[in-house]
C-alpha cells in the first residue's frame, strides 16, 4: 500500500522539463525519455518481457504530447510502422521483447537496404538465462547479420543517453538503429541526470521515389553498395561517442559490454585496481576499429566480460591478430566465463581476481536450506482454470495439448495437464494440425486472444485449407495479461466495446462452421459445446470468453465476489478439488481442507467440482 | 575482507507476489534519490505476478552495479518466513534481518500433501529462524501481517516493513525525514492508514536497539 499517486510521480519525471535534474527511473522509462528527448514522433510496440514498460510508458504520456502511439497487433507490424513513419520524415520508434525481433524478421532485414528518413529506433530488449522467455538469443548478431548499429547499455543512465544518440546516428547514415538493453537494463531503476526534452520535431512529408524505397532486384543490388558505405559511416560516428570509454591506466586490459561492464567496473572500484587494470567499454555495435586497436595497443593482456554468445571477444581475436597484438585473450573460449546465461557480480569477481592471479575472493559459506519452490501459477479466479479444466473433463488423458505463449501456459503440469507442448506465439494451431494428420491423434490447440491476433489467424486459415481434426480453443479474457494488461484488439464477448475486433465473426469469416462462443464460468454448457466438438470432424473452434479476474478487479473496478468457505461437516478429504484445480486458494494443512479468503475470488468453480457440496458461499 | 564493509547501503527486500516488495524498492528509491544519495534498485518481475517469489534491492551510493553480490547485504525486509530464507546467499554476519512471521503458504504444498509427493508441510517457524540465526545474530521475527491489520490494513506491509526499516537506523535517514517527503505523495484518503502503518513499523524497527522490549 501507498496509494496510486506516488507511481503518478514517474509519468511527471519522463516529462520533467528541467535539463540537469536528477530522477530515479526504470531503464524502460529511461529509454522513453531518451526518445523525448531526440524528438521521437511516433511509436508503436507489442508488450514482451523484459520491453514491456517501453510502450506502457509511451501509453500513459503520448497524447499528451503529440506521440503517434499504439499497442499493435504484433512486432512485425509494430517495426513496418514505424518504418512507414520514418519514411514520412518522423523519428519513430517501435520495441518489443527479443523474440518480438524475430517475427519482425523480415522486414527488419529489408529495411537497411532502403534506408530510413526519419530516425528510426528499434528496441529489442534481450533477457539473458531466459527468465521470462523461452530463449536467450542474442541479437547483437543483428550487427553483422543484418548491417544494423546496436547500442548495448551497462546502466539505466546508458539506457537514455545512448537512445538518444541512436536517433542521431540513424538519422545521419539512414541505417535504422537497435537499442538492446537486457532484463538489468530494463528492470533496475537508478539516478539519471534529465537532459532537454526536443523542441524542434522533424518536418512530416513523404516524397515520391519509387526507386529510392522499392529493392526491388536491380535497386535492392545498388542499395547493397551504398549499405557498406552507411555501415562505415556509423562506425566512424560510434568512435566519436562516450559509449567506448576506458576506465583505469594499468597495463591489464578488460573489456567489457552490456550488465558486464558493470559489474566488472564495480569490482575494480571496490578492489582499488585503477593501476593494474584498463576497463574500456564497448557500448555498441559495429566496434569502432580504431578504437579497439588502440586499445588493444595499450594493455599486454585482455579479459572479455560480456553475457551470452563470444560476439565481442571474437572481435577482439580478430583485431588482435589484425593489428599483430600477440597478447594473451582470455574469456568465455578459456574457461574464465560460461558460455550460458547471465553474469553476476560474483562470477565477475572470480574472474577477474583469476585472471589478474590474485587470491580467491574468501567465500562465504552459507548453504541454502531446501525450501518449498514457489512456481507461477494460474491467478484464483482465473477463468482459463475452468477452460482447462472442462476441456480435460471433455477430451481426456490421452488427446495432444499443444498451448501457446501468454498466462495460459501455465496450464502446464498438474494438476491441469494442458500443454504437452510451446514453441512461439501462435504456433499452437499449426503444431496441432500435424500432430493430428501424422498421429491420427485427436489434438486441442489453445491460444488466447492478443495471441490469436497477433499470429493465430493466419495459422487457422492454414488449418482450415488443410482441414486436419483440430479443435481450437480460444482463450479470451480481453486483455495481454501476462505482459502487465495491455489492452487486447479483441471485443469483450458481451459486446459493450464495440470498438473491439470479434474473434467469433473472425472464425467464421474464415469459413469455419463449427465455431461456438462459450463462457467458461458457465461450466454446464461450455461442458456440452466441448463434448460436441469432441465429436465432430475437421477444424472445431470453441472461444471461451470471461474477462481476466485480476485485470477486472483492479482496473475495471468491479467489486470482489465473496469469498467461498469449506463447510467442514460436509467436507469428506476426498481432495478432488485440489487434485483437479490446483487453485492457491485452497489450502490443506494436516488434511483439512480450507479456502483462504484473501486469496479466493468467489469464482465457485470448486463449489462446481465438489461432489459433496461442501464448499459454499460465505455466511450461508 | 568481507564485502559489506564497503561503503554504501545494500538493502534486499524479498516476498512474494502481490506483497508490495516490489513497491517498497521504488518508494525507497525515490525517496533517497530526491534526497540527494545515488541509488540503483534492481527487481525481477515478470511472472512474478502470480504468486512466485519476489526480491527487489535498493542499493544507496554503492556504485553502478545492479546487483547484490553473496553476502553484501546490510539488511534483508523478509515479508514472508520462507522468502526471507531464500535470501540466505544474501546475508553475511553483520546483516541484519527483520522477518515478517506470517507464511503465505506456496500452492505446492498443498498439491503434495494431496498427492504424497513431498513434504506437503510448510517449514515450521523455528527452523526457519534458526537457518537466519546460523548465519546472523541480528535477527528480528515478528508477525507484521498482524501489526499491519491492527494499523487498520493487511495491505499496508509493506510500509510496516520499511517502518521497521528505518525505525532501526540502518539507513541515512531519519524515519521523520521520509515520513515527511513520502506522505505528501500519498491520496489523503489512505494517508491516514499508511501513516500509522509506518509509526508501528518504525515503533518496532527501534526494539532493534533495546532487545529488553522485543521479548
Amino acid at each position: 500500500m501507498w496509494g496510486q499517486a506516488v507511481s503518478g510521480a514517474r509519468g511527471h519525471d519522463v516529462l520533467r522539463d528541467e535539463p540537469g535534474a536528477r530522477a530515479a527511473m526504470l531503464g524502460n522509462v529511461a529509454i522513453v525519455r531518451g526518445a523525448l528527448e531526440a524528438g521521437v514522433q511516433y511509436f508503436a510496440c507489442y508488450p514482451g518481457t523484459p520491453s514491456s514498460e517501453v510502450g506502457d510508458t509511451f501509453a500513459a504520456i503520448a497524447e499528451g504530447c503529440g506521440i503517434s502511439f499504439e499497442y499493435s497487433v504484433n512486432e512485425k507490424i509494430a517495426l513496418e510502422l514505424a518504418f512507414g513513419a520514418s519514411l514520412s520524415g518522423a523519428r519513430s520508434m517501435c520495441s518489443m521483447k527479443h523474440l518480438g525481433l524475430n517475427y519482425a524478421g523480415d522486414p527488419a532485414s529489408t529495411i537497411p537496404y532502403v534506408g530510413v528518413e526519419g530516425g528510426m529506433v528499434i528496441v529489442s530488449a534481450g533477457d539473458p538465462s531466459a527468465i521470462t522467455s523461452p530463449n536467450e538469443q542474442d541479437q547483437r548478431h543483428f550487427s553483422n547479420f543484418l548491417f544494423y548499429p546496436i547500442f548495448d547499455p551497462a546502466t539505466v543512465p546508458d539506457a537514455l543517453a545512448m537512445t538518444r544518440f541512436a536517433f542521431r546516428l540513424s538519422e545521419e547514415t539512414r541505417l535504422p538503429v537497435i537499442l538492446r538493453p537486457t532484463t538489468r537494463v530494463c528492470h533496475t531503476s537508478s539516478v539519471v541526470e534529465l537532459g532537454q526534452l526536443a523542441t524542434t520535431k522533424n518536418k512530416i512529408v513523404f516524397n515520391k521515389d519509387p526507386a529510392r524505397y522499392t529493392p526491388m532486384p536491380a535497386n535492392a543490388r545498388r542499395m547493397r553498395k551504398e549499405i557498406t558505405q552507411r555501415y562505415q559511416k556509423a562506425a566512424e560516428l560510434l568512435a566519436s561517442s562516450p559509449f567506448f570509454g576506458t576506465y583505469g591506466s594499468g597495463s591489464r586490459g578488460i573489456v567489457a559490454s552490456g550488465v558486464g561492464y558493470a559489474y566488472a567496473r564495480q569490482i575494480v572500484e571496490d578492489l582499488g585496481l585503477e593501476d593494474t587494470v584498463s576497463l574500456m567499454q564497448i557500448g555498441a555495435y559495429p566496434i569502432p576499429e580504431p578504437l579497439l586497436g588502440r586499445f588493444l595497443k595499450s594493455v599486454d593482456s585482455v579479459l572479455i566480460v560480456e553475457e551470452l554468445t563470444p560476439f565481442v571477444e571474437e572481435r577482439v581475436m580478430i583485431s588482435a591478430f589484425r593489428l599483430g597484438r600477440n597478447i594473451p585473450i582470455t574469456g568465455k573460449h578459456t574457461g574464465h566465463f560460461p558460455m550460458e546465461f547471465e553474469y553476476g557480480p560474483d562470477m565477475v569477481d572470480d574472474a577477474i581476481r583469476s585472471y589478474l592471479d590474485m587470491p580467491a575472493r574468501p567465500k562465504i559459506e552459507v548453504s541454502q536450506p531446501a525450501l518449498p519452490i514457489r512456481p507461477p501459477v494460474l491467478c484464483p479466479g482465473c477463468p482459463h482454470r475452468s477452460s482447462f479444466y472442462l476441456v480435460r473433463k471433455a477430451f481426456g488423458k490421452k488427446t495432444v495439448y499443444t498451448n501457446d505463449i501468454g498466462c495460459y501456459t501455465l496450464g502446464y503440469g498438474p494438476p491441469l495437464e494442458c500443454c504437452d507442448t510451446v514453441l512461439s506465439m501462435g504456433s499452437s494451431i499449426s503444431e496441432a494440425a500435424a500432430i493430428a494428420q501424422t498421429t491420427g491423434k485427436r489434438t486441442v490447440a489453445f491460444l488466447g486472444d492478443s495471441t490469436f491476433f497477433h499470429s493465430g489467424l493466419p495459422a487457422l486459415a492454414n488449418l482450415v485449407v488443410n482441414s486436419a481434426d483440430v479443435t481450437v480453443v480460444v482463450l479470451n479474457n480481453h486483455v495481454t495479461a501476462m505482459t502487465g494488461f495491455q489492452p487486447s484488439v479483441a471485443a469483450a464477448a458481451d459486446g459493450s466495446d464495440e470498438s473491439g475486433l470479434s474473434i467469433l465473426r473472425a472464425v467464421k469469416g474464415l469459413g469455419v462452421k463449427n465455431v461456438h462462443e462459450v463462457d467458461p464460468t458457465d461450466e454446464d454448457s461450455t461442458l456440452a459445446v466441448l463434448r460436441a466438438a469432441k465429436k465432430g470432424s475437421g477444424v472445431n473452434v470453441v472461444i471461451c470468453s470471461a474477462p481476466c479476474s485480476v485485470y477486472d478487479k483492479r482496473l475495471s473496478g468491479s467489486e470482489k465476489r465473496a469469498p467461498l468457505e469449506v463447510d467442514q461437516e460436509f467436507c469428506n478429504q476426498c481432495s478432488l478439488c485440489v487434485l483437479v484445480l490446483g487453485c492457491p486458494a485452497i489450502e490443506v494443512t494436516d488434511n483439512k481442507y480450507e479456502i483462504v479468503a484473501d486469496l479466493c475470488d468467489g469464482c465457485k468453480l470448486c463449489a462446481y467440482v465438489c461432489n459433496q457440496d461442501a464448499i459454499k458461499e460465505g455466511g450461508e | 575482507m568481507t564485502a559489506s564493509k564497503k561503503p554504501g547501503w545494500r538493502i534486499v527486500f524479498a516476498g512474494t507476489g502481490g506483497q508490495g516488495v516490489v513497491t517498497a524498492a521504488r518508494i525507497l528509491t525515490e525517496f533517497f534519490s530526491a534526497r540527494g544519495n545515488q541509488v540503483v534498485s534492481g527487481q525481477l518481475h515478470g511472472m512474478a505476478q502470480r504468486g512466485g517469489s519476489v526480491q527487489a534491492s535498493v542499493m544507496i551510493d554503492c556504485g553502478i552495479s545492479p546487483v547484490i553480490p553473496n553476502g553484501a547485504a546490510d539488511c534483508v525486509v523478509g515479508f514472508e518466513p520462507v522468502e526471507t530464507v531464500r535470501a540466505l546467499p544474501f546475508m553475511s554476519q553483520s546483516t541484519t534481518v527483520f522477518m515478517n512471521t506470517t507464511p503465505v503458504v506456496p500452492y505446492v504444498l498443498s498439491q503434495q500433501a494431496v498427492r504424497g509427493k513431498g513434504s506437503g508441510q510448510y517449514p515450521s517457524e523455528d527452523s526457519l529462524q534458526q537457518h537466519v540465526l546460523s548465519v546472523t545474530p541480528k535477527l528480528l521475527a515478528f508477525d507484521a501481517t498482524e501489526l499491519a491489520r491492527s494499523a487498520g490494513m493487511v495491505k499496508t506491509l509493506n510500509v510496516v516493513m520499511v517502518g521497521c526499516l528505518f525505525g532501526s537506523g540502518i539507513l541515512p535517514a531519519t524515519p521523520e525525514e521520509f515520513a515527511e517527503t513520502v506522505m505528501k505523495t500519498v491520496p489523503s484518503k489512505l494517508a491516514e492508514a499508511n501513516e500509522r502503518a509506518f509509526q508501528t513499523g518504525v515503533d518496532f524497527g527501534r526494539k532493534l536497539h533495546k532487545p529488553e522490549e522485543s521479548s
